[in-house]
């Protein structure tokens, strides 16, 4: 493509009208975020904040989002009307968040260690026993799943979403560690088995540091399906000091009364929830292009 | 102990842990799932083996029929509208030039957000009376003052099916992107030679290169689409008169809200079924290509 061509105006003009349209919802809720009520509610729409104010972001960082009333019929989704704190929300999915990542790397790089350097019986169909979440869809399991986790007593914990978003990695981290350690050379393991350090000692010194982009890749997706889960945490978390920042956000939205949600509340709670994400999106998201495409998209 | 055993007993302590988990949390439930399908299950005492009975309720159910079709219906609408997007932005990126991958990277980035994310997003911006979307047909005069996009099953489909373009493109933008990348400029100067123009290039020989990164996406897109729920459940929570509500809704509806366990059951094993049929044609076109 020639500079200043009629070609080169084009491409930049259909990239720049692109990026203007995809961005645009982003950038409307981060500025409704802080307009002022009269602002944000008047008819006549304003395309950047003529007040800027947090009163939304202080709101839902301080205050509950409702009170049970106990008098009312109380099922499993009014259960979610209750009250909680955005803050709260936000330290359980975090904490939800860490534990997969690392329960993740841990499960993904033994996996992929052992079928990378072990020979043992049925290596294949262990290897294809284990890509079977792609296979079956869990979310048609999702009764089942229920009455196993009330059965394992790990209704409303942590720990039964840990397990259940790490279970969900399991095919794209074995996938994509196999291939980190398959790309070291098998000597240098040999030299460093013949200088008389163990196995474990091997891994974690020699091959590991070897295998980054892998466990970036790993990090970036386990990150990915645990802090967006929705649908696991809003049905099997159902007490108020633990839920997740996405069904937080269902709370927020439906507040005091259903039909009439709180815009400003609710897009500083979006804002509030994708910050992260958009942190670790511009560090790390050639990661999220290599989990997608196997690392086939060149730079 | 022969040195061999000894490798194997450590590689199987080493996999252990992902076997444990796909078990435990996959295997078990799937299993489960076929066992329930075929009991009656009471909200007390022992299950009763029942036979076929769950499925013919099911079969006898109109809402299980209606969420079917709405899902289907979900489906086929929302596949050619990610590619009708998907498509020509994987052209675009695959241009190279100052700043490609910062465009890429702003196309990629609506898919990181999460499901819920997305659907408050797009509900602002739907809202009825205060939403830029509508302030902005209105301004067109499209719609009349007092349009309210969720009242008929119709527009609230569009509405979900553009928030769902906007948020997952970029998945199949960044497969074709891959396929696209992936052929030799031989061709493209061997069609420049032959006088071709550009949209017949794109038609007659980038395209059928690509065919295969174009039947993964349509399997992911319609594979994806079948499991829907988070979206209608946010955004129009089935309504109106359950005529949004999606098949994985009403499997859960039946499950937890109305405790029938056997029946909900017999609904996922109908929809894994399904599922296993488009996912088994995506592995062996993959296989296929791989050859």
């Amino acid at each position: 493509m020639k500079r200043f061509s009629s070609d080169y105006y084009l491409y930049y003009l259909l990239n720049i009208s692109l990026v203007i349209i995809i961005l645009f919802p982003i950038y409307w809720t981060i500025i409704s975020s802080l307009k002022t009520p009269p602002e944000l509610i008047s008819k006549q729409q304003t395309f950047y904040p003529h007040t800027i104010t947090f009163e939304y972001y202080e709101r839902i960082l301080t205050y509950g989002f409702k009170e049970v009333d106990e008098s009312e019929n109380v099922t499993l989704e009014d259960g979610l009307l209750s009250a909680g704190n955005i803050f709260i929300a936000f330290k359980n999915s975090f904490i939800v968040t860490i534990g997969t990542i690392i329960l993740s790397l841990i499960v993904s790089t033994l996996g992929g260690y052992a079928f990378t350097f072990y020979k043992f019986k049925f290596k294949e169909y262990f290897f294809v026993f284990l890509l079977l979440p792609i296979l079956i869809p869990s979310i048609s399991l999702i009764i089942p799943i229920y009455i196993l986790l009330k059965n394992l007593n790990l209704l409303d914990t942590y720990t039964a979403l840990i397990f259940l978003h790490s279970m969900s990695m399991v095919p794209l981290g074995i996938f994509m560690m196999r291939n980190a350690f398959s790309s070291i050379p098998k000597s240098l393991r040999e030299v460093a088995i013949l200088e008389g350090s163990n196995d474990f000692k091997i891994l974690l010194t020699v091959l590991m540091p070897l295998t980054i982009p892998g466990i970036l890749t790993v990090t970036v997706f386990a990150m990915y399906v645990s802090w967006n889960d929705f649908i696991l945490a809003f049905l099997f978390i159902s007490s108020e000091d633990m839920k997740m920042l996405n069904v937080a956000l269902k709370h927020i939205a439906t507040g005091a009364n259903q039909w009439e949600m709180k815009w400003g509340d609710l897009t500083a709670g979006s804002v509030v929830s994708f910050i992260p994400l958009i942190i670790f999106y511009a560090f790390l998201q050639q990661y999220f292009v290599r989990g997608i495409t196997g690392g086939a998209v060149k730079e | 102990m022969r040195r061999s055993d000894k490798e194997q007993i450590i590689g199987y302590l080493l996999i252990l842990p992902a076997v444990l988990l796909v078990l435990i949390f996959l295997v078990y439930p799937f299993l489960n799932s076929f066992y329930m399908s075929f009991h009656k299950w009471p909200v007390f005492g022992d299950a009763k083996f029942v036979g076929f009975k769950n499925y013919i309720k099911v079969w006898k159910d109109d809402q299980f029929w209606n969420s079917l079709y709405f899902t289907f219906l979900y489906t086929i609408t929302v596949t050619p509208m990610l590619f009708a997007l998907a498509i020509p932005i994987a052209l675009l990126c695959n241009i190279k030039a100052k700043g490609s991958t910062l465009f890429r990277s702003v196309y990629f980035f609506p898919v990181v957000l999460s499901f819920a994310v997305s659907a408050y997003v797009w509900m602002w911006l739907y809202n009825e009376s205060n939403g830029v979307f509508m302030y902005g047909l209105r301004y067109f005069s499209i719609v009349s003052d007092d349009y309210n996009i969720w009242l008929e099953r119709n527009s609230s489909l569009l509405a979900v099916n553009i928030q769902i373009t906007w948020k997952f493109f970029g998945i199949s933008m960044i497969i074709l992107l891959a396929g696209l990348q992936s052929i030799s400029d031989d061709y493209y100067e061997a069609s420049k030679l032959m006088g071709a123009s550009r949209m017949q290039t794109i038609w007659n020989v980038t395209l059928p290169l690509i065919k295969t990164s174009i039947v993964l996406c349509l399997i992911l897109s319609i594979a994806g689409s079948m499991q829907v729920y988070e979206p209608f459940l946010i955004m129009t929570q089935g309504s109106p008169a359950n005529s949004t509500k999606t098949l994985v809704m009403h499997i859960v509806d039946v499950g937890l809200d109305y405790y029938k366990l056997g029946p909900s059951a017999a609904m996922g094993t109908t929809l894994m079924i399904i599922l296993l049929i488009i996912t088994s044609l995506q592995l062996s076109i993959l296989r296929k290509d791989n050859k």
